[in-house]
């Protein structure tokens, strides 16, 4: 079947163990306040407008079609810009051609091998499934995800890939429904069958100032680790350059916390509990 | 580090010894800054008579002048060709000055008070080196001779190997290893004076490379502890000279890229990767004896040269790909009724280019007495190292826009021939109005696929490009004894004969620059690294062995810690076993480089890679600055 891929990124250094390619599939079914990937939540394809460099002259503006009041880019205002700043963002691509494309580069990735990250690579669960089958036995496989899909599938995917990259944001359920819009329920119970499965992993933690690096949050998360017998942990502070990509979907970046408030990164409260850390 | 290196970074950035610089005198002048006792300087540009050239500094520093200038007695009485008595005189006479010079500056530094360079000058450079530290003065005395003879562009060589006896010398009596770290320290730190007063095109393009490690004819590794001291010192120094070249093969241990990685890390676009496995069988190929092309070096930027035998011109010539597919194009795509023609007459046209560069290019005109006392067989022969003297004496031509010139070519191929979608006539009306008004096919043929995807259609036609090149010029007699060697160097050429190339089918406007030596084309938004290095692969490169880096941006962030570090060393090995013969990496910040262009005051030490050589910012013309700006930066 086909899937909808917004990037594919050769050589991505932070996305698990060697030398990996990451493919990004579209769609996400949270909406973290702090997200920056934009372009992933949506699972359709988008067309979207590099800001710099314009020179103002609207060819895209004057091929663009209106609807409900808004205006949208076509594949026509791609060719009318001068200066190239229109893109698409997403391409529908089956799985036996997206794995055909990967496995071009199956002698560099030897020592490393292949992520799917997103937006939530779960979103498109059967076409991820039908990639992890086909790439079985040829690469290493690892997946991206913040844990929030259905237990079947979920437990399906832990037999077939070989390595997860799971984040965990906030402990208390209001606070990630607030933050994220979707309760942590389905996260934890993933988590927990993730960690007696005996798959590696990696447990990764976003560090967003005065939301998830706080105290009580991040004892919370050290409890549930030492629980789960976890003992490393990545840690991914803020980057204030978040926001940069939302003006290329035309949105606006409106985060629920202050950007400029520095990231706690709560280093005695690991090494009080035995768990090792780095900061990506 | 120590007090005294910490003491001479101290007069270097805050640069108080330019005060000692008198205008209006050319004879050189002592400033009493160097770790040396003095910095034998000179107050203005030396001017370059030639350059890119590594003496056998070996072969000097063990016999001192003294016995040089007997050898060349002994020669010139033997000898009854007046001429080669008359060079011999010159030769003798040259020697003579420098130990003159070199006796004053004795007594100089005696007065000064510096007893440790005043016992050195007693014995160097009359009498041979025996301790390291010696070496290091006499090695300095060399390259400061040269270059007020106006040789410009001296290399360093292979310092890890002629140094490491008088390094084991030293540790037999007694000195310790951070002795001789601190006396390396100090002698790359005097690499750093004066490089505004060299004559390269930009400043710190003075070709003061140093070569480390590699293997010998068995495969062992020469990598010994100098080589890791060198590298350590580079990486405490944070200085643009000397620029490390660090000799590879697929044997290389990973440890050793590692550390390497840490060194590129620092920003200053070094060390550059020689890959022994491609370089040695290359100019094996080209005619160069097996133990005299094991034995290569890099002569300032990246041309490959053997230190001490060779007068090689490695960049006589420039080969401009964009410019003849451009007039190809115009000349003949109207003609074509299929791709393959259109690539035809490119190859003839490429061929018609090395005949022309082989018929009127013819030798040189200089004569270096002191140089060729510096290398093998001249001083036997009586005879100038330019005019015979010399084992070697090859043209090199370098090869600019190979990337732009395949992207054009495949862009033809996909839009005109294949997909039909743009025809002759609309493209070459395009290209004549430098794309204005055209913008839809600009943009179609921006899309079409380019070098640097692992896409074989683009990569296909570069290699039929750089065949037809090597086929062309390799090997052809140069007329005074030596031959030609194709390379994939553009050296400045990626912005000055670009300026004269008007549009091209990839979609560059004309007059703008090239991508940088065997680099994807400026705004190529290739599918990333490891498509990159396997693009830049596929051609048989101890073909197209004159030199010229394939040269990556990395986003410095990549390189915050040690997950990066050791993936950058793992892509540099797979290009190396891919075959690549020589990469060059830079950790680069678009956002930092922009702040600088604004706030130049903020950043007095940001380095930077130009080409073959790295540069600070600030000092570059405005043209280089955003060249680098534009290349494209990976790992964001």
């Amino acid at each position: 079947m086909t899937g909808c891929v917004f990037s594919i990124e050769e050589f991505s250094v932070y996305d698990g163990p060697g030398i990996r390619t990451t493919v990004f599939l579209k769609g996400c079914p949270l909406r973290c306040s702090w997200c920056h990937n934009p372009e992933g939540q949506s699972k359709d394809i988008e067309i979207v407008r590099s800001p710099n460099g314009c020179i103002e002259c609207h060819n895209c503006i004057n091929s663009a079609k209106t609807e409900n009041g808004r205006l949208y880019f076509t594949t026509e205002s791609i060719q009318k810009c001068p200066m190239g700043l229109l893109r698409v963002c997403g391409e529908k691509i089956d799985s036996t051609a997206l794995c055909e494309k990967l496995l071009k580069n199956q002698k560099l990735l030897q020592n490393g091998g292949v992520t799917f990250s997103g937006g939530e690579p779960f979103v498109q669960s059967t076409f991820l499934l039908e990639c992890l089958d086909v790439l079985h036995g040829q690469l290493h496989t690892a997946i991206q995800t913040c844990g929030y899909c259905d237990a079947e599938l979920f437990d399906k995917a832990i037999t077939k890939a070989d390595y997860f990259l799971f984040d965990l944001k906030l402990i208390d359920d209001d606070m990630h429904q607030k933050y994220t819009g979707v309760s942590n329920r389905k996260i934890l119970r993933n988590f927990s069958v993730l960690a007696r499965s005996g798959k590696a992993f990696v447990v990764r933690i976003p560090l967003i100032p005065s939301v998830t690096d706080t105290v009580e949050n991040i004892t919370g998360i050290i409890k549930l680790l030492k629980e789960n017998g976890v003992n490393y942990v990545e840690l991914l502070p803020y980057n204030k350059m978040a926001g940069g990509k939302y003006k290329m979907l035309g949105r606006r970046y409106t985060p629920l916390f202050d950007e400029q408030q520095s990231v706690n990164i709560n280093e005695d409260l690991f090494a009080q509990s035995n768990i090792d850390f780095k900061v990506l | 580090m120590t007090k005294n290196v910490d003491s001479l970074l101290k007069q270097l950035t805050t640069k108080e010894y330019k005060k000692y610089r008198v205008k209006e005198r050319e004879e050189p002048i002592l400033y009493p800054v160097d770790f040396f006792g003095f910095h034998m300087g000179s107050n203005r540009p030396c001017g370059k008579l030639c350059g890119n050239v590594t003496p056998n500094y070996k072969r000097v520093m063990t016999m001192g002048f003294e016995a040089l200038c007997q050898e060349l007695r002994d020669h010139i009485a033997a000898t009854t060709d007046e001429a080669k008595k008359a060079y011999g005189m010159a030769m003798l006479e040259k020697l003579q000055e420098c130990m003159d010079v070199c006796d004053a500056y004795r007594e100089a530094v005696k007065a000064q008070g510096n007893t440790r360079l005043y016992q050195a000058l007693l014995t160097v450079p009359r009498k041979p080196a025996t301790t390291f530290y010696e070496a290091c003065v006499f090695l300095k005395l060399c390259i400061y001779f040269l270059r007020v003879s106006h040789i410009d562009h001296v290399g360093l060589g292979r310092f890890d190997q002629y140094m490491y006896s008088f390094y084991e010398n030293d540790k037999a009596s007694g000195v310790t290893d951070e002795e001789i770290f601190e006396t390396i320290e100090a002698f790359f730190i005097s690499l750093n004076f004066d490089t505004d007063l060299y004559s390269g095109v930009q400043q710190g393009d003075n070709g003061q490379s140093l070569v480390l490690g590699g293997f010998d004819k068995e495969g062992k590794s020469m990598y010994n502890t100098l080589s890791a001291m060198c590298m350590d010192a580079s990486l405490e120094l944070n200085l643009i000279d000397p620029k490390i070249n660090l000799r590879v093969g697929k044997n290389t241990p990973e440890e050793i890229f590692v550390k390497a990685t840490y060194l590129t890390k620092r920003g200053l676009g070094f060390p550059q990767y020689c890959n022994d496995d491609i370089v040695v069988p290359g100019l094996v190929g080209l005619g160069y004896e097996p133990d005299d092309a094991i034995n290569y070096v890099v002569a300032a930027c990246w041309e490959y040269i053997i230190p001490g035998c060779g007068a090689d011109i490695p960049n006589i010539r420039t080969m401009n790909f964009p410019l003849i597919v451009s007039h190809v194009v115009e000349d003949k795509l109207r003609d074509c009724n299929h791709f393959e023609e259109l690539m035809n007459y490119v190859e003839q046209a490429i061929k018609k280019e090395c005949d022309y560069f082989v018929e009127t290019c013819k030798g040189v005109t200089v004569t270096t007495p002191l140089l060729s006392v510096f290398t093998d067989h001249c001083t036997r022969n009586l005879t100038d190292m330019w005019h015979g003297g010399a084992k070697y004496i090859n043209f090199g031509c370098h090869g600019a826009g190979i990337a732009n010139a395949t992207d054009a070519l495949c862009a033809i191929k996909t839009c005109v021939f294949e997909e039909k979608s743009i025809n002759p006539g609309r493209l070459l009306d395009a290209l004549d109005r430098n794309f204005a008004g055209c913008e839809e096919i600009r943009n179609l043929l921006r899309a079409c696929p380019k070098m640097g995807n692992n896409d074989d259609k683009a990569d296909g036609i570069a290699c039929k490009i750089m065949a037809c090149f090597s086929r062309n010029l390799n090997n052809r007699p140069n007329g005074i004894g030596g031959v030609w060697r194709a390379g994939t160097g553009s050296a400045m050429e990626y912005i000055l004969s670009a300026v004269n190339c008007p549009a091209t089918a990839d979609g560059r406007k004309a007059s703008e620059p090239y991508s940088s030596s065997f680099s994807p084309s400026l705004d190529v938004k290739t599918n990333g690294l490891l498509s990159i290095i396997q693009s830049f692969t596929k051609y048989d490169m101890t073909k197209i062995i004159n030199g010229g880096p394939l040269t990556l941006e990395i986003h410095d962030s990549v390189f915050r810690n040690d997950i990066g570090i050791t993936k950058i060393a793992l892509l540099v090995k797979a290009f190396i076993s891919l075959g690549g013969h020589q990469l060059q990496l830079n950790s680069i910040n678009r956002e930092v480089l922009l702040d600088a262009q604004k706030h130049p005051e903020k950043y007095p030490n940001l380095i930077v890679r130009v080409w073959g050589w790295s540069g600070y910012f600030n000092e570059l013309d405005l043209t280089y600055q955003n060249h680098i700006i534009r290349r494209c930066e990976y790992g964001t």
